[in-house]
């Protein structure tokens, strides 16, 4: 019998009176890679950690390919790989230590001979001391320590901060191979374009509730941008008027800034022949994204 | 029991109580080197304790001055600092900090999410505390054995030696269970090795003081030295069962509820 790969139902989690989440109900099937978005303090990590049985659900319960999370922890620990968000591993040990230390939980030796090829593989000293590696270093090691044991669920949390772009880039090359080969992942991250680069579907979690589960080709087609443009001159009239324009925009001075999800074509055909000092386009912040789809 | 973490427990642990043993094992011997010094100035010596208040002997656990010139007396005087004060001490903190540390250095994320129970944490934990323990009070008992087999004049109570260590190396694992009690309790992850020590010197204190105050004797049943029989020159020095009892069915109790709370505890980083 096939189980989803995550089945979470009712799921509530309370400290004492201040909010963790509130009645989550969410489903990831089997060899997907799943996007869980949401500001910093959302409840991201709080819903990780219950399913990881860190933390106890105050209500409702969560199954992992059909384990019960408080039940049958130590099964579910032996089926999924955690990357967590801030990587602390021993610091009295060297990387291979570590990694040495970690396989020997598997009880498989499978585990410790994957570990020379992943260390090479993301460009690591095996004998240097934790204490004395970089952030991005010790995150390659939560990375490393993973996928030892060829999970069947990979729970991620914020896996790219400390990362340099090669690194990211390797990083995200192994999940989509270790996902060809059948492993679910479970992405939760603060950062939308590393779950649009790589998850179908995404949940989308505010003020520890689940918002929104969309395709993510859904949430591409609501694509924002955020732009500022500085005249050198005054801010034109006609830009007012511009289909796509989210809420209006902020004047400050000769600068103008707001949020845009029209056509880019119409938007560089309203500024053509206006003195434009500078402009920037970029992504905005899930929380600006939140204030136009979900307030 | 899970023998990777247990393996890794004991090496961690490994330099701690080598440091604490030769400390307090340095300290038994080298004192009771002094012990032939100490007899033949024992004019001087009873004339300089004599202007001492009561309660500075009572704090070494002295309740006759000339029990301090037998050999035994003279040993379990400065045991009681060395062994029973800095030994608890060694086992609070250790204890209190073997789980908890897993906590405020953010290692339990790791170690929680491998293929173990937290079953097996605690008792792989517990055991190597345990193994600690005895190793200190092994060596440190064989120390004072052979201090005071060569420093005796004439022939003392091995028994009454034999028993005060027993009382010693169970006074220190119900201090183990405590701290791993406290540890449990925690909910901010942090060290809480500060509230250990002073939790130690506070009960020892109290002890003390109902010692020295007939109106406060009452509240040395709240100090597990209370249970400590240090009248080691009395000739009917004998193994009092109920406080044997009191240690071993305080320290179950304690290992036994910090088991439970831990399987149940939420762990915060």
């Amino acid at each position: 019998m096939s189980y989803p790969a995550i089945q979470i139902s009712d799921l509530t989690k309370r400290y004492g009176k201040d909010r963790g989440i509130e009645n989550i109900n969410l489903q990831v099937d089997e060899g997907e890679i799943f996007g869980f978005i949401g500001p910093n303090g959302a409840g991201k990590s709080t819903t990780i950690r219950v399913l990881l049985n860190l933390l106890f659900p105050t209500g409702g319960s969560a199954r992992i390919m059909g384990f019960d999370t408080v039940r049958d922890s130590k099964k579910i620990r032996a089926r999924t790989g955690y990357i967590p968000s801030e990587a602390n591993p021993y610091p009295d040990m060297t990387a291979r230590e570590f990694l040495r230390y970690a396989a020997s939980f598997y009880g498989a030796s499978q585990a410790e001979e994957k570990i020379p090829e992943l260390m090479d593989y993301f460009d690591l000293e095996p004998g240097r001391k934790i204490s004395s590696l970089s952030s991005g270093n010790r995150k390659k090691l939560s990375i490393i320590q993973s996928f030892l044991h060829s999970p069947g669920l990979l729970i991620v949390d914020e896996p790219t901060t400390g990362l340099d772009p090669l690194m990211q880039s390797r990083f995200f090359d192994l999940l989509r191979s270790e996902n060809k080969r059948g492993m679910t992942v479970f992405f939760s991250s603060h950062t939308l374009s590393d779950v649009q680069m790589l998850c179908r579907r995404v949940a989308i979690i505010r003020e520890g509730r689940i918002v929104n589960v969309e395709a993510i080709e859904t949430l591409r087609k609501k694509q924002l941008k955020k732009i500022r443009i500085e005249f050198n001159d005054t801010v034109p009239g006609n830009l007012a008027s511009l289909p796509g324009l989210e809420n209006g925009f902020n004047v400050s001075g000769k600068a103008i800034e707001f949020i845009y999800s029209g056509d880019m074509n119409s938007l560089v055909a309203a500024l053509s022949g206006k003195d434009i000092a500078d402009m920037t386009v970029e992504e905005p912040s899930l929380e600006e994204i939140f204030m136009h789809y979900y307030n | 029991m899970n023998r990777s973490l247990f393996l890794r427990e004991l090496r961690s642990n490994a330099t701690s109580l080598l440091i604490w043993t030769a400390i307090i094992t340095f300290l038994t011997t080298a004192t009771m080197a002094l012990y032939g010094i100490f007899l033949e100035n024992n004019v001087k010596i009873l004339a300089m304790i004599s202007i001492l208040p009561e309660g500075a002997l009572q704090f070494k656990g002295i309740s006759d001055v000339n029990d301090l010139f037998s050999v035994l007396g003279f040993y379990s005087a400065n045991n009681v600092i060395y062994m029973l004060v800095l030994g608890s001490i060694y086992s609070i903190v250790l204890s209190s900090n073997i789980l908890l540390k897993e906590e405020y250095g953010r290692t339990a994320e790791f170690l929680l999410s491998w293929p173990v129970t937290r079953g097996q944490v605690f008792c792989g934990k517990l055991t190597v505390v345990i193994i600690n323990i005895l190793a200190l009070n092994l060596v440190t008992t064989i120390a004072g054995y052979i201090s005071l087999e060569t420093c005796k004049k004439e022939p003392y109570n091995v028994d009454a030696f034999l028993i005060m260590s027993l009382y010693t190396l169970l006074l220190h694992l119900f201090f183990a269970a405590l701290g791993l009690f406290m540890s449990v309790l925690v909910k901010k992850p942090r060290p809480i090795t500060t509230l250990s020590v002073a939790l130690v010197m506070v009960l020892y204190f109290i002890f003390t003081i109902s010692n020295i105050t007939p109106d406060l004797s009452w509240a040395g049943y709240v100090s597990p030295y209370k249970f400590i029989d240090l009248d080691v020159v009395n000739p009917a020095y004998r193994i009092d069962l109920l406080n044997i009892l009191y240690f071993t069915g305080f320290s179950f109790l304690l290992i036994f509820s910090s088991l439970r709370i831990y399987l149940r505890k939420d762990i915060y980083l």
